[in-house]
């Protein structure tokens, strides 16, 4: 019962994580926070369930292809309303971000409707013995493709030009942009890995619950509160974070009784913020905003 | 943000005007001011005339209470986003706590109006305080964020609790009852005016009272303001009390006015950030800001009640045009001319070569 509960948290947690690592990444380049996330996922899962039910796609195809999707949506996003407002304060950025969401999901009511449609579950529903604790496959799965995108990430932050100039322009935009990193072109591939990284979260994560409007809502405001775990700052501590909100909570669902599982995330980052006001892996004194 | 304006206006006038300009300028200042006042005054005439006007219906009454009562939830707000410079993302969640409270009291104990209105203040000024004391602590897009979550916990909380009747809803008695008569729609509507009247002369007197002047000095300059003594936790937690008690009594007066309280409605965390969109398109720091913004967050999904999806898409494009356009709202650049001719009337009495941006801020706020 306890594996098994825990298992399942980290299943959830690692969805989460997309969507946190992505609020971090966005906000530690840009200073938005960005409310549209769970919209970029929401239309990612739009545009696989089209792809499969109407085009009759194979999945690897559609996700392909919606990932693709998101990615431009994300850019786009960036070049029309981002950066004409870019030198703003914060809270501007932030109400553009839910300007954004509100076209997001009204455009998405309007051409899909406000129903919510089921998204055809591809694995096996018989859950798997693992580690002693009985898991489902869709779980695993779940896992492993966080588990790649992780690797991915770490790779690409680690290993290429991109990834190096976009840690860069995090620690330092004025020192980056001096030193001849192209930083508004780093900041459209910040945009564009939150599309990526968005386009997953929605793919996976509609099985598990359904494809609609607002289908990424709660799982939006779990990302934040482990972005801010993470200080809004660090992607390990967002991808801790997101593990231990993921766990707490089916803990809580399991043995308290599952009108806690949703309370859970919010009990955990007041008590967090009370002791640590800028997160666990957040730099304490790091930027006045 | 502007600086405090009356400052700039006197040195500028110091400095560039004899001493009978100056005073003739502080004189034409506060005949401005008065203009402001009269101008407020009025407005509320015709609110209370409103009823009575040629070809106005019922249902126009209730949908103005209903506009009211969300003018005074983003006066809350208001008084945090703007004049407090902390962003709130969570005041659903005392919209919420003042309807769940005012509906409890009604229903079980069938208590006044007036009690009922002032408990769901009282009660979200209480959490509120609490409340303030936590997330004080958070800067910035923290504190957005733990105020998000709050708002959703309050929402977990109204649909899972019993006592709250969850999405079935607590239904009250159609007809609400003032010191002991039966109040109609219509009745409801005067008691929502006087409502917004009080808490409009409160915040009016707060901001011109040494706390407004507190909380504006800490707005613009945190460490300059606690180095000259102002003590930044007392005025910060009393604008977060304060702000949470309007928006609860705002919540109280909504719950009343439809007579039916459900986690749909005050569970939803998007309430909450609809109230943040209001007072940023009306104009978060300026008295009528919350009034346009109030009108604009009510009025688009009620025109177009069956084009939900046009009226979201509408609102994010009417968002963006604003912060793009106005960024300190639609209030403000309706009030840019008014401003303008002050300024220019300023400038010329006080004999002043180019009136800078000091005085011009000063009108209408």
């Amino acid at each position: 019962m306890f594996g098994q509960q825990v298992m399942s948290g980290l299943a959830t947690g690692s969805l989460y994580a997309l969507t946190a690592v992505a609020v971090v990444v966005v906000f530690r380049n840009t200073r938005t926070i960005n409310l549209a996330q769970g919209d970029f996922s929401m239309m990612g899962a739009f545009f696989a369930l089209i792809l499969l039910k109407q085009f009759g796609f194979n999945y690897y195809a559609a996700l392909l292809l919606a990932v693709l999707g998101v990615i431009v949506l994300g850019v786009l996003v960036e070049r029309i309303v981002m950066r004409p407002i870019a030198d703003s304060d914060w809270l501007t950025l932030f109400t553009a971000t839910l300007g954004v969401y509100y076209i997001l999901h009204g455009v998405a009511g309007w051409l899909w409707g406000r129903d919510t449609k089921a998204f055809p579950v591809t694995f096996n529903p018989a859950p798997v013995d693992l580690l002693g604790a009985r898991v489902s496959e869709g779980h695993l799965i779940n896992m492993a493709w966080a588990a790649a995108i992780g690797l991915v990430l770490y790779l690409f932050f680690r290993f290429t030009k991109q990834g190096i100039a976009m840690r860069a322009v995090t620690d330092d935009p004025e020192t980056a942009r001096l030193m001849g990193i192209p930083v508004r072109f780093v900041i459209m591939l910040t945009w564009g890995m939150a599309g990526f990284l968005a386009a997953f979260a929605g793919i996976l994560t509609a099985p598990i619950i359904y494809v609609g409007p607002q289908m990424m809502d709660e799982v939006l405001v779990k990302g934040y509160v482990a972005a801010v775990f993470g200080g809004l700052y660090s992607i390990p501590g967002a991808v801790i974070g997101s593990l231990m909100i993921g766990v707490a909570e089916n803990l809580a669902g399991g043995y308290l009784g599952s009108q806690y599982k949703t309370a859970t995330a919010f009990a955990m980052i007041v008590a967090l913020l009370t002791l640590r006001p800028k997160g666990l892996f957040g730099i304490q004194h790091r930027r006045e905003i | 943000m502007p600086l405090g304006s009356a400052t700039g206006a006197m040195t500028h006038a110091r400095t560039g005007a004899p001493p009978g300009g100056r005073a003739a300028v502080a004189a034409l200042q506060q005949r401005f001011a008065r203009q402001d006042v009269a101008a407020a005054c009025l407005l509320f005439v015709v609110l209370l005339l409103l009823p009575v006007l040629p070809g106005v219906q019922g249902w126009m009454a209730s949908q103005a209470t209903l506009v009211i009562v969300y003018v005074i939830a983003a006066q809350g707000v208001a008084l945090l986003v703007g004049y407090t410079g902390l962003v709130t993302v969570g005041h659903g969640g005392f919209l919420a706590i003042g309807a769940y409270t005012a509906a409890l009291l009604t229903k079980h104990y069938g208590v006044d109006m007036l009690v009922a209105i002032v408990a769901g203040g009282v009660m979200a000024a209480a959490i509120g305080t609490v409340l303030g004391l936590i997330f004080l602590r958070l800067a910035g897009p923290f504190m957005a964020i733990g105020t998000l979550g709050f708002a959703f916990f309050v929402g977990t909380v109204v649909n899972n609790v019993t006592i709250f009747e969850g999405r079935d809803g607590i239904s009250l008695m159609p007809t609400n009852t003032l010191f002991g008569q039966p109040v109609g729609d219509m009745g409801f509507y005067y008691v929502s005016v006087v409502a917004l009247a009080l808490v409009t002369l409160f915040l009016y007197s707060l901001l011109r009272s040494n706390v407004g002047r507190a909380l504006r000095a800490l707005r613009d300059a945190e460490k300059a303001a606690e180095s000259s003594g102002v003590n930044r936790w007392f005025y910060r937690t009393l604008a977060f009390s304060f702000s949470a008690c309007i928006t609860g009594i705002a919540g109280a007066l909504s719950g009343l006015a439809i007579h039916f309280v459900s986690a749909e409605v005050y569970g939803d965390i998007w309430y909450s950030v609809d109230m943040l969109v209001a007072v940023v398109v009306g104009g978060s720091s300026m008295m009528m800001g919350p009034f346009i913004g109030g009108l604009f967050v009510v009025m688009v999904p009620f025109f177009f009640e069956q084009l939900v999806d046009f009226a979201s898409f509408l609102k994010g494009v009417v968002l963006f045009v604003v912060l793009v356009f106005a960024p300190a709202g639609v209030c403000e650049l309706l009030a840019r001319p008014v401003r303008a001719l002050r300024a220019r009337r300023i400038a010329a009495l006080a004999q002043a070569p180019a009136a800078p941006v000091g005085p011009a801020v000063t009108a209408g706020r």
